[in-house]
């Protein structure tokens, strides 16, 4: 890995405190303490999680396509769940199950969050590492480990955790209530304690980074949205993931020790009557919702701190609204902490609690919405580049209109009472929190690949995966809105033993053949990644004349990041285009001649591209869309 | 050298690729035993003169023969990446040599940023109307429904709207401000007033929006509060993995139940006096069983008697019953079997000491057996009628379900432990919705909470008919128990069911 990038750098290394001497091997690859290096070792985990959730899906999707097919290579892989090349029942919803544990908490989480906070935090605030670089190497490695304890589920008898990545009880807390129930289930809440300390470990890690480690002159006002992003999502799992290890460890007492906390009330079949009693399931979702919607956003926001970076450099333009897009994170950040029921509308919760939860919902709405009218505003007017994290980051804020919009339905208690656990949801959330971080995390590899491995990726390549991404991602999501309105339930097995639903076949054929087809582009991705980083071309220092400070660092990576002092930063990171200079950009760490202390662009629209409209700022955008269709050269 | 490498991984690739499918595909035409001629009569992908519910055509032929079309689709597609990729790679060698780059990847990406955006909303529009024929909207089967659809026809048109444009606006930007030489961007930081407009603009949409959405969830939520009229209660039993449904018998009150007097001649524990002394009686009995069982365990023989069959099953080699022989062995052998008995016996004696709790509480065993549930009516089918309101008091036996009739537009979960309950009116009889969608058209309640094995086929069919053909088809009922002389209209007035669902909440707790 990387042989090239990481050499005799050290004695460039200036400050006397650190160490002269080159790491062993292990020091340097594997129980390494810089966060680089740390910062790969996330996104290689992170993309081998990513092939292996994505591979389940594909499993499950051709039993849904043909479920009266036999699969024979199925058998021979999985044994005795795929007997004579059928999916077992209760495999299916292991699948599903550990899919989206997979999916949200180690791709979206970890993989996404926990490598770029740790590549980018760090060099964009000017920090020689993280504030605690141990505590960081600890994070990766329960990261690590909980991961091979939720893999090795999968060697367990009775199969992996199969109630939904969810995990409700009572049918996670009795064993005999499904097979998956058992040392699956065990297993799965130990990988998320597990994965619940790596996220605490690094996210106290990322807020004390950057909250006393900026370099000087990186004032809260001049940070890069990819870190006001981190801080947010960081702070929200400091808040919400301890929630979540509390209600799993009332679950391991209700499975193993005989307490009732989520249990009352339970007759179980070969069993008779239990003993618990005084329990309700309805309080794990409470828990678990506290957790769960914030963890939402973990998974959301970093997309968009690097979406609205890439969009700004490749755009080469500064992000419209820089203060507005600060605030409705901060504004996603709050509400996402109080609007948990709107997961629990019909589970028989007071209905008055549903109203409430209904108002803060839809609000969360507004500061979306601003959100994305300022990336569109970012575009106007821009010289956009399309590098492959450019077309990511555009898919991105598709993917998050199309998504984000069908949110207003589900959060509308109202319209919940049809829509919950039917298709409409697996679209929904699919679409927002799936599809569009996933967008993020590739803008995000494909924009750093260069300040990670000092080489660069096939533009090409990334070109057709962007496409076939995309392409593949709407075909797969777009068609199950109309099965979920149809009446079409999540999580079933196989839909032919109901006649109403038989007409939907013919989508769930197309919809597995695209998801095959997704697939496959992600082949082109992986040969990408890890064929440039032995033989990409070689990386200049800022290949994307970017403004931000972790393009000041040596190609070559080094411990602490900078050769001599850490730069001092002038002005924020989106100055691009700045009429009073000739180049493009303007790098955070470039002393400008005699430049004010805050830079006051000139009227906002200029007179001559837009005829004297200028005073009307309200109607710019109508303005300025009717001046396309009139001036478009 | 690197040139062919690529080429060579690349071919492999696609052999590899070619490989699988050609093994997919053989696989599937041999089991299904279909010779290739018939191929040809395969029907299109989407058959678009097929009547919207007709029921599906589940035959074998029919998906193995579209699946191997979409191999060749996908075969195809895969091809298509490569070819192109090997284009591009060849392009790039000219670039190298000739000096100048073949191909301005901007321009091409910017033009597919206008072609996806033109296929792409074209194709939406398309589903709009070829799969939104198909969607529960404007067709509800009952009262609220109405009321329902008229929000989600709202919520519909106000986010297309803005699905539309913002989608347009977004690659129609892509598009037209794609890099030129020597062309700046336009520094344009921030506008305050237009910020302020597009916050303002969505705020009050989503006002109104909640505001809609409030009126309708508080109408559905407190139908039965707020009807004063006369209400049908009907309770809904969900276990793995099916329903059951719970009439009043002729004396028009539904009695009591727990989960604690559930046995198999009373399979919704229903507060029966003769059947909760017999289970009494056999919880005994089975306590009695498992001390003998220990005892067996202490001496060794069990463990002897185990290893006898399993030598039997060895000697003929029954390979099955030899596994599952030395389960129990292990089990044995590891005190789990001891455990298992123990906590049997223990749960067993809570659940008497409970009901006996009960029996010997006067008052309790007075308001408990009173004899409502002796005629109570169990169904494997739910009965309607038209136009009568309806409430459903759901109850789980064992773990979390939901209730969902989509063409209600109802769903409420099943919770063990705490009842929940959903009121509605059906407006469409099950005869006039045949009419509308084919004769083999029937409502059904499906589960909609991911529940276990069989999650997928856990329905019960509804069906909507006349207040007289719903009494006809209850008197033809037999009652769970003994039928009660007594004879009092079948409908009773929510503050009754309201009283007993408190008494079933107090008797929860115990």
């Amino acid at each position: 890995m990387s042989t090239a990038t990481i050499t005799d750098t050290h004695t460039a290394d200036h400050h006397g405190h650190h160490e002269h001497h080159e790491p062993s091997f292990i020091r340097k690859y594997v129980f390494s303490t810089d966060h680089k290096m740390i910062s790969k070792q996330f996104l290689i985990t992170g993309i081998i999680m990513g092939i292996l959730g994505m591979g389940m899906s594909l499993l499950f999707r051709l039993q849904l396509a043909w479920p009266d097919e036999s699969f024979m290579f199925m058998e021979s892989l999985l044994g005795k769940w795929a007997k004579d090349g059928k999916l077992d029942p209760n495999y299916y919803m292991a699948l599903v199950t550990i899919h989206g544990t997979i999916m949200v908490f180690y791709v979206l989480t970890a993989g996404l969050s926990g490598t770029f906070s740790n590549l980018l935090i760090p060099l964009q605030v000017g920090a020689r590492d993280m504030a605690s670089p141990f505590m960081n190497m600890l994070s990766y490695w329960f990261f690590f480990a909980s991961s091979v304890v939720l893999m090795s589920s999968f060697l367990v008898e009775t199969g992996p955790a199969s109630s939904g990545w969810t995990v409700y009880p009572p049918l996670s807390a009795l064993e005999k209530a499904m097979p998956g129930s058992g040392l699956g289930t065990t297993l799965w809440i130990f990988a998320i304690i597990l994965f619940i300390v790596s996220a605490l470990l690094g996210g106290i890690n990322y807020i004390t980074t950057v909250l006393n480690m900026r370099t000087n002159g990186m004032s809260m006002n001049r940070l890069p949205l990819t870190i006001w992003a981190f801080l947010l999502t960081a702070i929200l799992g400091l808040l919400s993931f301890p929630v979540l290890l509390g209600a799993g460890l009332l679950l391991i007492f209700d499975r193993s020790f005989g307490t009732s906390f989520y249990l009352s009330d339970i007759h179980l079949n070969g069993i008779g009557a239990l003993s618990n009693s005084g329990g309700s399931p309805v309080l794990y979702q409470h828990l678990f919702w506290f957790l769960g919607h914030p963890e939402v956003y973990i998974i959301l926001m970093p997309a968009l701190g690097i979406s609205s970076e890439v969009i700004s450099t490749n755009a080469r333009k500064p992000i419209f609204g820089y203060t507005a897009m600060v605030i409705s994170l901060i504004g996603i950040s709050f509400l996402s902490f109080i609007v948990w029921g709107h997961h629990m509308f019909i589970t028989g919760m007071n209905p008055f609690l549903g109203t409430m939860f209904m108002y803060v919902t839809l609000i969360i709405a507004v500061p979306s919405a601003v959100k994305t009218f300022n990336y569109l505003a970012t575009l106007w007017k821009g010289n956009i580049r399309f590098t492959p994290a450019m077309m990511f980051a555009i898919g991105l804020v598709s993917l998050f209109i199309s998504g984000g919009l069908t949110g207003i339905y589900l959060g509308n208690a109202a319209l919940d009472i049809q829509l919950h656990d039917s298709y409409f949801v697996v679209a929904h959330f699919h679409l927002v929190m799936g599809s569009a971080s996933i967008f993020g995390m590739f803008a995000g590899i494909y924009h750093w690949y260069p300040k990670m491995f000092g080489r660069m990726m096939n533009k090409t390549l990334g070109s057709l995966h962007f496409w076939l991404t995309f392409i593949s991602a709407y075909l797969v999501f777009f068609p199950m809105h109309f099965m979920g309105l149809a009446g079409v339930p999540r999580r079933y097995y196989q839909f032919s033993l109901i006649p109403e639903f038989g007409i939907w076949m013919d989508v769930n054929i197309l919809i597995t053949v695209a998801a095959l087809l997704g697939g496959a582009a992600q082949l082109l991705f992986i040969y990408n990644f890890f064929n440039s980083i032995f033989r990409g071309e070689k990386a200049t220092q800022n290949p994307w004349e970017s403004n931000t400070l972790e393009w000041s660092t040596p190609v070559k990576h080094i411990h602490g990041n900078w050769e001599g002092d850490i730069p001092t930063v002038y002005r924020g990171p989106h100055e691009y285009s700045r009429p009073d200079r000739e180049l493009d950009y303007f790098p955070q760490h470039e002393k400008g001649d005699g430049e004010p202390e805050h830079y006051h662009a000139p009227a906002a629209v200029p007179e001559t591209t837009f005829e004297g409209k200028k005073e009307k700022a309200s109607t710019v955008f109508f303005a300025s869309f009717a001046h396309l269709f009139l001036k478009r050269a | 050298m690197k040139p062919f490498f690529n080429l060579t991984f690349k071919l492999t690739l696609a052999a590899m690729i070619l490989l699988g499918a050609a093994f997919f595909m053989s696989k599937s035409i041999d089991i299904q035993g279909i010779s290739t001629e018939q191929l040809s009569a395969e029907k299109p992908l989407f058959g678009a003169d097929e009547y919207p519910y007709e029921p599906a055509k589940t035959s074998e032929t029919d998906s193995g023969l579209s699946s191997n079309i979409n191999w060749a689709i996908l075969i195809f597609s895969i091809l298509m990446v490569l070819v192109l990729a090997n284009a591009f790679d060849i392009s790039k060698y000219t670039a190298k040599i000739t000096g100048r780059e073949t191909v301005d990847q901007n321009n091409v990406n910017k033009w597919l940023m206008l072609i996806f955006m033109l296929v792409g909303l074209t194709a939406a529009a398309w589903e709009y109307v070829y799969h939104g024929k198909l969607i529960l909207l404007n067709d509800s089967s009952s009262a609220h429904g109405v009321d329902y659809d008229s929000m989600f026809s709202i919520t519909l048109l106000l986010t297309s709207i803005v699905f539309f444009v913002t989608q347009f606006i977004l690659f129609w930007f892509s598009f037209a401000y794609a890099k030129k030489d020597g062309k700046k961007a336009l520094y344009y930081a921030h506008n305050n007033r237009l910020e302020v407009f597009w916050t303002i603009i969505p705020a009050i949409v989503l006002t109104l929006l909640v505001l809609r959405g409030h009126q309708t969830w508080r109408s559905v939520v407190y139908a039965e509060e707020n009807n004063n009229g006369k209400i049908r209660s009907i309770e809904v039993f969900a276990y793995q993995f099916g329903w059951k449904a719970r009439y009043a018998g002729d004396d028009g009150v539904m009695g009591l139940a727990d989960y604690k007097f559930i046995s198999g001649k009373n399979e919704l524990g229903l507060a029966y006096k003769p059947e909760v002394d017999s289970l009494l009686v056999e919880l005994k009995a089975q306590i009695e069983n498992d001390k003998l069982q220990i005892k067996e365990l202490e001496s060794g023989k069990a463990l002897s008697l185990l290893q006898a069959s399993f030598a039997d099953a060895e000697s003929l080699r029954d390979y099955k019953s030899m596994e599952s022989t030395q389960k129990e062995i292990d089990a044995v052998n590891n005190g789990e079997k001891l455990d298992d008995l123990n906590a049997s016996i223990k749960r067993k004696t809570k659940q008497i000491e409970r009901i006996l709790a009960i029996q010997n509480n006067q008052k309790q065993f007075a308001s408990i057996f009173n004899g409502a549930a002796n005629d109570d009516i169990i169904v494997q089918e739910i009965h309607l009628a038209k136009d009568t309101l309806v409430t459903f008091n759901f109850r789980s036996k064992d773990i979390i379900h939901s209730a969902w009739l989509p063409h209600f537009r109802a769903q409420m979960n099943v919770v063990p432990g705490m009842p929940t309950k959903f009121t509605f009116r059906p407006t469409k009889s099950t005869a006039e919705a045949k009419k509308e969608r084919g004769e083999e058209f029937e409502y059904y309640l499906y589960c909609n909470k991911i529940c276990g094995v069989s999650h997928y086929n856990m329905k019960i069919k509804v069906v909507v008919e006349t207040q007289a053909e719903l009494d006809a088809w209850l008197k033809t009922q037999q009652p769970a128990f003994i039928k009660k002389p007594v004879v009092v209209p079948a409908v009773i007035s929510s503050d009754t069911m309201m009283i007993q669902n408190d008494t079933i909440k107090k008797l929860a707790l115990n």
